[in-house]
């Protein structure tokens, strides 16, 4: 979807927030997000991240500044509404699984959505079929592995069908199998319109991933932009203290050397095909698919 | 909800003369403060004994602690009044929030002053043994984790709809469970990754440990302790013979 005001989803202007013990966790952000758009968050620890996405669903209060969520001004509406726009995945699973089935698990985050009972099974069903918990159905949640918990815990956020969905570290942790869960999750979810918002250090992935990338530093957005162009830009790269993708340093590498490299080679097929063609033309390929 | 109260027995470094007394006076202060606070239920004398504490706040500029766990007490007073003017006398409720306030000061102010690792030689030098002590410790260590995660378990929680209910009793502590689950499974888990890794450092495997830090007693600790003995025998004189102090001190309201 175009960046049209129609379109603006998430507003926040000149946001600072304080911890009750006096901490300046957030220092004056400004920041548009687009109906539509997957948006990385990323900076060092402490920079604010965790903070900023609290302050989307009503869990903190601007101290000054707004938030307008789908032109709402959080301080405005009650956080049952928010929390229904917005749905936030934490990091760890652990801090929320409780129930005695997986069933009941899911069962709970639909509990005031105001479903009838048939539609309240049917959705559970729904989800746990989606999200491959099916079998699991009437198992307890804490004898689950550290893959299927995530994807319980992402399910419980999921079933509530939010416009805008936040995840908090979602790749930590993971074993290859649930990276590629949480990368598909993430291309269904945007092919239905909704609204990413990805807190990551991660860069591998976001490069790969994510579009567009906000980088915190000290309660303060830095940069704000097409994920690769901030991934290369050394200055940047320092001050949050990250390393560019290696995709993007062999980019520069082959730049460097006086090869025409072109720019959206910080993407896997991009670069396949790039050295790809280049090779084809440099060297002759026997039958045999070897030279 | 809020953790404030917690803050209120959480260490601060600070470089003030009762964070440099040893442990064991302070543990002596706090339990000598304590009892007198039990003996006594004579509203005006519980009131000087507890405005002679105010100079050991002062002094461990501790005062802004101190306000806040006060303050984290107010519905437990309410409540104290409540009760105790329901079943018995007015005069007694008072009494009872004094009480409070002096041995919740005196131990908030042992807390806030003896660093965890003191907190354990100072029980050892009590001769409690030495899992114990470490064992009591290391709690004391894990009070501000535990702390934070319990709220990020409420903010967990409650980004899936979770809302703290009012209603009856048991609707509410049913309401809890939530919270409190995620809280037990979350504190096991680090309880067993601490057993590992303290096994895997041989914990308990000699009788002889070295110890990397001692404490000792200085002029200051045997003066305070002489003063605190002497402060003590006063209060039970005065307790075996009422007679010696002016009538007045024995007020009490009418109700
Ligand atoms: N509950 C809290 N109370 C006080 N300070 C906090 C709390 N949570 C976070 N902070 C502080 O706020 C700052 C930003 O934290 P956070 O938003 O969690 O950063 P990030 O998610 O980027 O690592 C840090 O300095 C952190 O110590
Ligand atoms: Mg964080």
């Amino acid at each position: 979807m175009e960046k049209k005001l129609e379109n603006l989803q998430i507003l926040v202007n000149h946001l600072t927030y304080h911890y009750p013990d006096g901490t300046i966790a957030l220092k004056g952000i400004n920041l548009n997000i687009y109906s539509g758009e997957i948006v990385g968050i990323m900076g060092k620890n402490g920079a604010g991240k965790s903070t900023l996405i609290k302050t989307f669903n009503g869990l903190l209060k601007p101290t000054t500044g707004v938030v307008y969520i789908e032109n709402d001004d959080v301080n405005n509406v009650l956080m049952s509404k928010l929390t229904r726009i917005v749905g936030i995945v934490f990091q760890n699973p652990d801090l929320q699984l409780f129930a005695n089935t997986v069933e009941d698990e899911i069962r709970f985050s639909l509990k005031n959505l105001n479903f009838t009972k048939t539609e309240l099974e049917n959705q559970i069903n729904l989800t746990l079929e989606k999200f491959k918990l099916k079998k699991f159905q009437n198992r307890t949640p804490f004898t689950l592995s550290g893959g299927e918990k995530k994807r319980l815990a992402i399910a419980s956020i999921m079933c509530r069908n939010p416009k805008i969905i936040v995840f908090d570290e979602p790749t930590i942790g993971q074993d290859a199998e649930g990276v590629e869960f949480i990368r598909n999750l993430i291309k269904e979810k945007h092919s239905e319109g909704k609204t990413i918002i990805i807190v990551t250090h991660d860069i591998e992935f976001a490069i790969d991933n994510i579009p567009r990338t906000i980088l915190m530093a000290d309660g303060l957005i830095i940069a704000d932009g097409p994920t690769n162009k901030i991934l290369s830009q050394d200055q940047i790269l320092n001050i949050g203290s990250l390393i560019s993708p290696q995709l993007i340093q062999l980019s520069k590498f082959l730049i460097d050397s006086g090869f025409k490299v072109p720019d959206n080679a910080y993407l896997k097929e991009n670069m396949i095909q790039f050295l790809g063609s280049f090779l084809k033309e440099k060297m002759e390929i026997t039958e045999g698919g070897k030279p | 909800m809020s953790f404030e109260f917690m803050e209120a027995f959480k260490f601060i470094q600070k470089k003030t003369i009762i964070h440099s007394l040893d442990p064991r006076t302070k543990l002596l202060l706090a339990t000598i403060y304590s009892i007198l606070a039990i003996m006594f239920e004579e509203i005006f004398i519980l009131f000087f004994i507890f405005l002679s504490f105010f100079p050991f706040i002062i002094a461990g500029q501790l005062f802004k602690k101190w306000i806040k766990s006060i303050r984290g007490m107010t519905f437990l007073f309410l409540l104290l009044i409540i009760f105790n003017t329901l079943f018995s006398t007015f005069s007694k409720s008072i009494s009872m929030i004094l009480r409070i306030m002096i041995m919740v000061s005196s131990f908030s102010l042992f807390f806030l002053t003896v660093h965890p690792d003191d907190l354990m030689l100072s029980l050892l030098s009590l001769k409690v043994p030495y899992n114990i002590a470490f064992s009591f410790s290391l709690s004391f260590r894990f009070v501000p984790t535990i702390a934070i995660e319990a709220q990020n378990i409420i903010d967990a929680q409650k980004s899936r709809g979770y809302e703290m209910e009012q209603g009856g009793l048991i609707s509410q502590a049913k309401n809890l469970i939530p919270l409190l689950i995620p809280l037990i499974v979350c504190s096991m888990k680090r309880a067993f990754h601490i057993a590992e890794s303290l096994d895997s450092r041989a914990f308990g495997s000699t009788k002889n440990r070295t110890y990397y830090y001692s404490i000792s007693f200085t002029k200051k600790d045997w003066l305070l302790t002489v003063i605190l003995i002497a402060f003590f025998i006063f209060g039970i004189i005065v307790k075996l013979f009422p007679d010696l102090l002016p009538n007045w001190l024995f007020w009490r309201f009418p109700v």
